[in-house]
């Protein structure tokens, strides 16, 4: 959210320099990722969508600077003789509300400089005046509006309704959508008009012979709208608002100052539809001050959390009882994300300041040790190893492509990703070795003709229809002779000292599947009867596709 | 013309034919092929002919470049399935009694340094390790540390799911652990309190790859759980840490930050070491940098795994140690880490 910083002094009494505001939010409040002297720019949290709106910042900044607010709020309703429009809403799940207002006599034309520069510093651009209203409301208040060119809209009815199975929709960026019936859209009597809370149709965009509108203001449900917008991978200005979660309050404030932004222009509210319950229903939430001190660390005095939260537009009632000082605290309507104490102590923390809090070490006995045993075996190994000659390497989790082409291997066996981001984290591995070889191959490469690594990491693979991992240790070895395995023969004494009672049986070559290793240079590792790995020259040919002439020798063990 | 390039073809056909090592076929070819190589040279003459000419040479040209071409392709086929052949007659001998190994220096990955300091020092506090899957259930990964399924918070992390066709577990069930929280769930339910936990592992993300960024990083992360677990607690680790790891005058800052599983949630910055808070190009000129997100256990995950939110609270502190590494190493490039270059990993 980028915040116009000309414009958020009108709405509160600051002198402060951008820099100063911006460490001072940084601090108490939200994370600023760059300011200027026009705007400041927040990383803005999912928790905090109150701040995603110039009012909001507004508020915040009013509590932690200790300056006044130079905004009042109007929700008085002019419509209340005027005649609706039709409006349903399907489904409640949909939208809690739905608002229509038409105005008459507008004409378009461009925004005055005041209202493209508010935009621009927002990050926005302008478009007409009749469009441009809708933002800069958006950007006050939070709650995105849209504008239909009522010459367009059937009926003058704006209803809110699931997207029927494949509908579609030319949105404003002229691009066909194709609807689910999981989308909301905002929908005449005859076709859909609008990706709720995403985007509008071109159709029944504002055009320069527009005259008269339908104002169109909605509670659209988080979830939906999101899931919309990341199947159409369209997030606008709204969507984000939506998704953040609005209130009716600011709603109708917003509809209220729209409304009059539009009769500025010389627009005349000729029918308004409020369907729905207009109420917030105010959060009362229970705070004591043995559980505040207590999660916090230190004593805050009673004032000090009062006027932290007071400033904040939380109001309370303190009262006395058995466990201390208690308070009801009312929650005001534009913070969605209170909803417990322990995000009231939140705020009192913050306000009182993070800095204050000292560092003070665990108390209490020291619990009982976990079972480490897997870990220090690991650890074991890997000294060992390293005391050895050998060098560790860490290397990815999955197999390359090239290692499942030139090995052949078997894909069916392997861990699957359902959403790759390439064919490179396609496929979970099943040993480690395949990736030490090309580990081996890029060396080489880069002109080390001895090349002594191990790794210990986990591998994946599928057994009874579940995926399952567990660590292994593998050691390469290419040592610029014909016989490297006779060294790893003797390297791998190091490890059979910590891996107890580990037997090495040649095999016969007749029993090698895949012909992936020497015929002749090839040993089955058993612990208590299971085969729990092997020692072997990587054939030649396997060798040569991967890039390497030499020979090279791998052990690889399963061990947890 | 014609008749230097028949030269050329019989000459080296012959040579070819003879080769018997993929050393001299790799001579034979840049004698060939190579800069001022037999064809190459040829190739020069071109220019002074005529069209005519031209058109009558160019195709013999071709055709013999091509042939030379394909019989060192074959040659090497044919070296290589000798080689491949004669592996049967080789035996495995074992190495004599007082075989020696060569010597060389060994190394540990500069993580498995990196860890073996920071775990050592959190044992000196009690901390155990106790690692997770990497293969995980959404409950351990979101939905116990209070991220619902479809909540719009689930955007902080991209995550890469297992193709769950042909297993017994629903699609989207089961995932990459996004980051190494999900050990604190699977101790909690376990019910064994008072808790000092740590882990250092790997985590994945649905991110494409650059110098700072990898779908595949290691995070660090220590949960603690008691009947009086303070943020002032969680200062004094933060604290421990820093100066563990980065020397005694490091020192944290707690900021807010917004993280569903912890409630008060704090980003924690560490004084910017390379300018002690004077900032530079490093801190971006705010003194600090951001280090780690932390917090005080959210209720609901107390909720979840079974455990009491009125009588225990619990804190949690993690962060990814590659980029710590990276900035106290001066390394440019996250992917170092794990592509296996021994000019990298020979130099810690």
């Amino acid at each position: 959210m980028k915040v116009s910083l000309s414009w958020l002094k009108e709405l509160v009494d600051i002198k402060l320099s951008a820099k100063k505001l911006a460490d001072q939010l940084s601090l108490i409040s939200i994370g600023v990722k760059e300011f200027t002297d026009d705007f400041l720019e927040l990383d803005l949290t999912y928790n905090r969508g109150d701040l995603l709106s110039l009012r909001g910042v507004a508020r915040e900044v009013t509590a932690i600077t200790n300056s006044k607010l130079l905004f009042s709020t109007d929700t008085s309703s002019q419509g209340e003789k005027l005649p609706g429009t039709p409006v349903k809403i399907a489904d409640v799940n949909l939208s809690a509300v739905q608002c229509v207002a038409k105005i008459t006599g507008l004409r378009v034309a461009k925004s005055p400089e005041a209202w493209v520069k508010k935009l621009a510093d927002c990050g926005m651009r302008t478009v007409n005046n009749i469009a441009d209203v809708t933002n800069l409301i958006m950007l006050e208040y939070g709650q995105p509006l849209h504008a239909f060119d009522q010459t367009r809209v059937k009926d003058e009815t704006i209803n809110v309704r699931y997207a029927n199975p494949g509908e579609t929709l030319v949105t404003l960026d002229g691009k066909l959508r194709k609807l689910e019936s999981s989308d909301i859209v905002l929908a005449d009597t005859e076709k859909a008009l609008d990706v709720a809370g995403i985007m509008g149709g071109q159709d029944t965009e504002i055009k320069n012979s527009t005259t008269t509108i339908l104002l169109s203001a909605s509670l659209f449900n988080p979830n939906l709208v999101r899931k919309t917008a990341q199947r159409l991978a369209l997030h606008s200005e709204a969507s984000k608002r939506f998704q953040h979660g609005l209130t009716k309050t600011s709603l109708l404030q917003a509809l209220t100052a729209a409304i009059k932004m539009y009769e500025g222009l010389g627009g005349k509210l000729t029918a308004l539809a409020l369907t729905g319950d207009f109420e917030d229903n105010p959060k009362i939430l229970a705070l004591s001050q043995h559980k505040l001190n207590s999660l916090i660390g230190i004593d805050i005095p009673a004032n000090q959390v009062e006027s932290s939260l007071q400033s904040l537009g939380f109001t309370l009632a303190s009262h006395l009882s058995s466990g201390g000082l208690k308070w009801k605290v009312t929650v005001p309507y534009w913070r969605l994300d209170i909803n417990i104490e322990e995000d009231l102590i939140e705020e009192v923390a913050r306000m009182y300041g993070y800095e204050k809090i000292p560092a003070q070490p665990l108390e209490g006995a020291v619990p009982e040790k976990l079972d480490e045993s897997l870990q220090n075996l690991i650890y074991d190994l890997k000294t060992a190893l390293k005391n050895a000659g050998l060098t560790e390497v860490q290397t990815y989790s999955f197999y390359s492509s090239n290692i499942i082409e030139n090995l052949k291997l078997e894909i069916k066996n392997l861990v699957k990703i359902a959403n790759p981001l390439s064919s490179e984290t396609q496929y979970l591995r099943q040993s480690i070795w395949p990736n030490l070889l090309e580990v081996v191959e890029r060396n080489l490469k880069h002109g080390f003709s001895d090349i002594a690594v191990f790794e210990i990491g986990k591998a994946y693979y599928v057994e009874k229809d579940l995926p399952k991992e567990e660590y292994r240790l593998s050691i390469v070895l290419c040592n610029g002779t014909d016989n490297p395995l006779s060294e790893l023969y003797q390297v791998v004494q190091n490890v059979w000292k910590i891996l107890k009672d580990v037997m090495v049986t040649k095999v016969d070559p007749k029993n090698l599947a895949a012909n992936l290793c020497h015929p002749n240079r090839y040993f089955e590792l058993e612990r208590n009867g299971k085969q729990i790995g092997g020692l072997s020259e990587i054939h030649l040919k396997i060798l040569n596709k991967l890039g390497i002439e030499k020979r090279v020798a791998i052990m690889e063990v399963e061990f947890s | 013309m014609e008749e230097k390039i028949t030269k050329i073809q019989n000459e080296y056909w012959h040579k070819i034919t003879k080769a018997n090592s993929l050393k001299e076929l790799d001579e034979i070819f840049l004698k060939l092929f190579g800069k001022n190589g037999a064809v190459d040279k040829l190739s020069k003459d071109f220019p002074n002919f005529s069209a005519n000419e031209r058109h009558l040479i160019g195709p013999l040209f071709n055709s013999t470049k091509k042939n030379l071409e394909t019989a060192i392709q074959k040659r090497r086929e044919a070296v290589r399935e000798a080689s491949y052949k004669k592996l049967e007659s080789e035996k495995f001998t074992f190495p004599l009694d007082k075989w020696e190994a060569k010597k060389r220096t060994g190394h540990l990955h500069l993580a498995t340094q990196f860890k073996e300091e920071i775990i050592k020092l959190f044992e000196k506090l009690g901390f155990s390790q106790f690692d997770a899957p990497h293969i995980e259930l959404d409950k351990y990964n979101f939905e116990y540390l209070n991220i619902p399924k479809d909540h719009p918070s689930r955007d902080l992390w991209d995550t890469l799911y297992i193709d769950t066709t042909g297993l017994t577990i629903a699609p989207g069930q089961m995932l990459l652990r996004t980051h190494t929280s999900n050990f604190w769930p699977r101790l909690m339910e376990k019910g064994h309190t008072p808790i000092r936990a740590m882990s250092f592992d790997r985590c994945f993300r649905y991110e494409a790859t650059d110098a700072r960024h990898s779908h595949t990083f290691n995070q660090f992360e220590i949960a603690v759980v008691g009947q009086n677990i303070t943020m002032a607690n969680l200062k004094y680790l933060s604290d421990y840490l820093l100066k563990g790891i980065l020397g005694k005058e490091a020192k944290s800052r707690f900021r807010p930050k917004y993280y569903p599983f912890v409630e008060p949630g704090v980003g924690i910055d560490c004084l910017c070491v390379f300018c002690h808070g004077k900032g530079c190009k490093i801190c971006s000129g705010t003194g600090w940098f951001e280090i780690a997100g932390a917090g005080m256990i959210h209720p609901n995950v107390f909720k979840f795994t079974g455990l009491d939110p009125n009588k225990y609270t619990g804190l949690a502190w993690g962060f990814g140690p590659d980029r710590m590494l990276m900035l106290k190493h001066g390394i440019e490039d996250i992917r170092f880490f794990l592509e296996g270059n021994l000019k990298f990993l020979e130099k810690y």
